[in-house]
């Protein structure tokens, strides 16, 4: 059996990688990509700490919850970046700078 | 080293270093396509936690619907937005995002020492969970379990995840739509 | 489920009974104004009434079913709700269906067209609810949610043209009237709780019940483990016919009724007839065990004063409602007098054979009145459709009508053949009967009695006199155009039913003997007194003479027009007209002080009480200038300089922001780093 401190160091490098993705690609789809990639980190963890929760399954209830979660949010958010391709004909976050003041 | 660990240790090593590759490739195409490797990687994590059908439904919603919604959303959609937009960002850590470098890397240092602290102390609902034999073990059904609980202790999440589901598709239909299609 | 399927088939008539109106009400609650037609509340009462005859044909004089489920508790206290139907209450539901019903076809003519129809069959579904409950319940506390819901449902019909000024005051009067008599009824209630333990009737007032057997030795009264001194006794039994008094407008809170004229016709009727004023009579029958010799006493005196006095007021009102108002005090005082004599079975026997016939008088009334306003608007007269000055002659017109009132009227009268001619000369004799078992000083009450019956049949009269006889006052009905007419068949054939209700056949084979009635019979006379066989010939002899010949005066005065002019018209006279001046007394004696004292404190608050209040303020207030001062000049002084600070430092760092996203997110995320390591240095072991 894995013990629970490997699975916890993948989710955080998993989780790290996304962060970056989100903070540093110029890309919106990237950006998206990267939002993923830290929820699967965190569903990683819910499974992995499910393991241990034999009774009520409630982490892997949780898990498969997240996980559908995250498929609407990327319905929606591709949603989002058309518009705001259509919009600013561009979807490089850097050019969305409308909340400047 | 088992056979078990070895094969752990392949998935995950797939798994960020495919992520890895994502976030340091240029080329949107090839972004994507490597998602699909890194979600097939953490579905065997997955598989080794023992949740199988977590791992199902991670194939099936992300591999199945979400990446190709994402490649069909923009094949279909335009071709500029798939040529590179990185503007002014040359090698794997590009001068405008060594900040973004350093805030994920304290990130991971900080989940580090929190793992470190996990495995040294080990949470009290584990000890007492491993005691009483809480585990979920390799023969059980979790499907069977997880069908039961879902119908049962969790319905009122699951309805509530099933109307917000259906809200935030018809939001996204909504998005999605050509504004000029009203008359 | 299990519960269900005890209930016996009375107690589930009762409960279709009483749901029915309920039912409607509820319909006319949701329906609002599309509701207009009247038809849902008339059929809920006709259901009801088929419902309270089968009940009728079961419990009279059989077994009295009695039904009940645990209601709520408070600590060690548990309240039971239930249904309990004997002779009086089967009589009584049968009696409220039987005179609702008529009166709910009639209202669907007599209002048609009114703007605020709708309500008016909310309302008076509601009364039926509230009256029926009334009747069934087994319970004290039951009856008192009944009596309230009566009440209220009283106001809003009283009050029913509420653009009226007159009208709000007439149902505010009632209803403050009857305040004072539901806090009666609550004190009796609290008393006999706290002697008791429990409310239910039958425990109470049954054969065997608590009351019957508590022991009383004039000193202390006492039943298994509670004792009271004696004289709670006593104040109980006041305090609930203080709630009677009100209720059945007894002296000195009979004031309410004649202005509740001021509601439609046909609910006065039915106020008059069979529900509200009856409540109090019934109320004090079913709670009867309880009062002693003292309480019936004054119930007696009461009675009688009251039906006396009413009687000398209606002889000179000159409001055809009015008269009838007075009217229904006087007959209500004749009930007050045989509960006081201990004859429960007549005074329910006249409550009965009086629903009937005060209830066909006020539909005539109505009728009269109807047509009198249809004059009024044709011709645009100025007059008043009330008033019977303004009548006369009517007879010709309206036929029909005509002989219906006089049904009604010789009932009233106490004339033979009549329904009421049993039951008034049945608490006259009574009456007789049992003054010869009192002092001598008592007489004065069947004596009173006697008097009033002929002030009864000479009022009576003068009112049919006036209305039917003579020529018409005013000049343009008699100049050819027919513009009365008789009313329509809506209203003519509830009154031809209530005049047929008002006949002997209904009461008795015997038109003349009143011991042979079926309702005497059904209630077991508490104590038989020793039959004087000398009043069974004499009282109704004296009665009928007394009658017929006040009937012949008024014959002679209104009729053939040969009114003493003049000499009539003394103190006496304007005592009478003015009812007894006992408006105006309470206005000086009551009102006027009460608004004096509040007169008074008002002053008090003003001068002393905001007195203090405005100095406390005015200091206050120039406490508050001062700080204002310190306020502005220093602590915004200081809070604008550090929001200025600050807004130049974040004009400062903004620079370098953008507004791009992606910025924002790592400032967020830096922060989010930089709290938890914090929290994870504080907080790890």
């Amino acid at each position: 059996m894995i013990s629970l401190t490997h699975f916890l160091l993948v989710s955080a490098l998993l989780f790290s990688t996304g962060l970056y993705a989100v903070l540093a690609k110029k890309n919106a789809i990237l950006v998206l990509v990267g939002i993923e990639l830290m929820i699967n980190a965190a569903v990683l963890n819910l499974v992995a700490f499910g393991r241990y929760d034999g009774g009520l399954y409630g982490g892997q209830t949780f898990a498969l919850f997240a996980i559908v979660l995250a498929a609407a949010a990327v319905a929606v958010a591709l949603a989002i970046i058309l518009n705001v391709y259509k919009h600013y004909k561009s979807i490089n976050p850097d050019d969305i700078n409308d909340l400047k003041d | 080293m088992s056979l078990n660990l070895l094969l752990f240790y392949l998935l995950a090593f797939t798994a960020v270093g495919s992520a890895l590759l994502i976030v340091s490739m240029k080329n949107l195409v090839r972004s994507l396509f490597l998602f699909f490797v890194t979600l097939f990687a953490v579905a065997g994590l997955y598989v080794f936690a023992l949740a199988d059908f977590v791992a199902v439904t991670q194939v099936i919603v992300y591999v199945g619907g979400v990446l190709v919604l994402m490649l069909f959303a923009f094949m279909l959609s335009n071709k500029v937005l798939l040529s590179d937009l990185q503007s002014g960002v040359k090698g794997v850590f590009g001068m405008p995002s060594w900040q973004a470098g350093i805030i994920a890397i304290s990130f991971f240092t900080m989940l580090l020492s929190v793992v470190w602290q996990v495995a040294i102390n080990e949470p009290q609902w584990i000890t007492e969970a491993k005691q009483q034999q809480l585990l979920i073990r390799y023969q059980d059904n979790t499907i069977h379990h997880l069908g039961i609980n879902l119908m049962t202790r969790y319905v009122l999440p699951f309805e509530v995840v099933s109307v917000f589901l259906m809200m935030a598709l018809m939001g996204a239909a909504h998005l999605a739509r050509k504004e000029n299609q009203e008359p | 489920m299990d519960q269900l399927s005890q209930i016996s088939t009375p107690v589930l008539a009762a409960l279709i009974v009483l749901c029915a109106p309920l039912i409607s009400f509820g319909l006319s609650a949701i329906a609002g104004k599309r509701l207009r037609s009247g038809i849902p509340a008339t059929v809920a009462i006709a259901i009801s009434l088929l419902a309270a005859i089968f009940i009728f044909a079961t419990v009279w004089n059989g077994q009295q079913v009695h039904q009940q489920t645990s209601w709520f508790r408070i600590g060690e206290h548990s309240f039971k709700a239930g249904i309990l139907l004997n002779n009086l209450s089967a009589l009584l539901l049968l009696l409220v269906c039987a005179i609702a019903l008529p009166v709910h076809v009639y209202s669907m003519v007599y209002m048609k067209g009114d703007y605020g129809i709708h309500r008016y069959w909310l309302y008076l579904s509601l009364f039926c609810f509230a009256m029926l409950g009334l009747v069934m319940a087994d319970s004290l506390l039951l009856m008192y949610i009944g009596w309230e819901l009566v009440g209220f449902a009283s106001y809003l019909l009283i009050g029913f043209w509420f653009t009226r000024p007159a009208a709000i005051k007439a149902n505010k009067k009632a209803f403050l009237i009857n305040r004072i008599g539901d806090l009666g009824f609550l004190i009796g209630i609290a008393i006999i709780y706290t002697q008791f333990q429990t409310l239910d009737l039958v425990a109470l007032f049954g054969d065997h019940g608590m009351v019957r057997e508590a022991f009383n030795d004039g000193v202390e009264w006492r039943y298994a483990q509670h004792a009271m001194p004696a004289f709670w006794l006593t104040i109980a039994g006041a305090a609930f016919f203080l709630g009677a008094m009100a209720k059945s407008a007894q002296f000195p809170f009979h004031i309410w009724l004649p202005d509740a004229m001021e509601g439609p016709t046909s609910v006065s009727s039915l106020i008059h007839a069979a529900t509200m004023v009856a409540a109090g009579v019934f109320m004090l029958v079913r709670i009867s065990p309880l009062f002693d010799a003292q309480i019936l006493l004054l119930i007696g005196a009461i009675g009688a004063f009251t039906a006396l006095m009413a009687a000398t007021i209606a002889l000179t009102q000159q409001d055809i409602k009015k008269i009838l108002a007075f009217s229904t005090i006087s007959q209500l005082g004749f009930m007050m007098v045989a509960i006081g004599i201990g004859q429960y079975g007549v005074a329910i026997f006249h409550l009965v054979t009086h629903a009937f016939f005060k209830c066909l008088l006020f539909l005539s009334a109505g009728a009269v009145i109807h047509e009198m306003q249809h004059v009024k608007e044709t011709l645009k007269l100025e007059l008043d459709p009330q008033d019977i000055r303004n009548m006369g002659g009517l007879r010709r017109y309206m036929p029909h009508t005509f002989r219906l009132t006089l049904v009604a009227a010789l009932a009233l009268a106490g004339l033979p053949l009549t329904a009421g001619y049993l039951s008034k000369d049945a608490i006259l004799i009574f009456a007789f009967e049992w003054a010869e078992w009192q002092s001598a000083w008592w007489k004065f009450i069947p004596v009173s009695l006697l008097v009033t019956s002929a002030l009864t049949a000479f009022y009576i009269a003068r009112l049919v006199f006036k209305v039917f006889y003579g020529k018409p006052r005013i000049s343009a009905i008699g100049q050819g155009t027919n513009y009365l007419h008789e009313a329509p068949r809506g209203m003519l054939l509830p009154m031809l039913f209530l005049g047929l209700c008002s006949l002997f056949p209904l009461f008795s084979y015997n038109p003349l003997l009143f011991e042979d009635t079926w309702i005497i019979k059904g209630f077991e006379l508490p104590e038989t007194l020793e039959r004087v066989n000398i009043y069974h010939t004499v009282v109704p002899a004296a009665v009928n003479g007394l009658a017929i010949v006040m009937i012949f005066i008024a014959w002679r005065w209104y009729a053939q027009g040969k009114y003493p002019q003049g000499s009539l018209r003394g103190r006496l006279y304007e005592f009478s007209a003015a009812q007894w001046y006992l408006n105006v007394m309470y206005e000086k004696g009551i009102v006027k002080p009460l608004l004096k004292v509040s007169k008074m404190l008002y002053a008090f608050d003003r001068t002393i009480v905001d007195g203090l209040v405005d100095t406390g303020a005015g200091t206050v207030r120039w406490f508050a200038n001062t700080a204002q001062w310190l306020d502005r000049a220093l602590v915004d002084g200081l809070v604008n300089g550090v929001g200025k600070a600050a807004v130049f430092a974040g004009g400062v760092l903004r620079g370098s922001r953008k507004g791009k996203i992606q910025y924002y997110l790592f400032s967020m995320f830096l922060v989010l780093l930089i709290v938890l390591f914090v929290g994870l240095k504080i907080f790890s072991p």
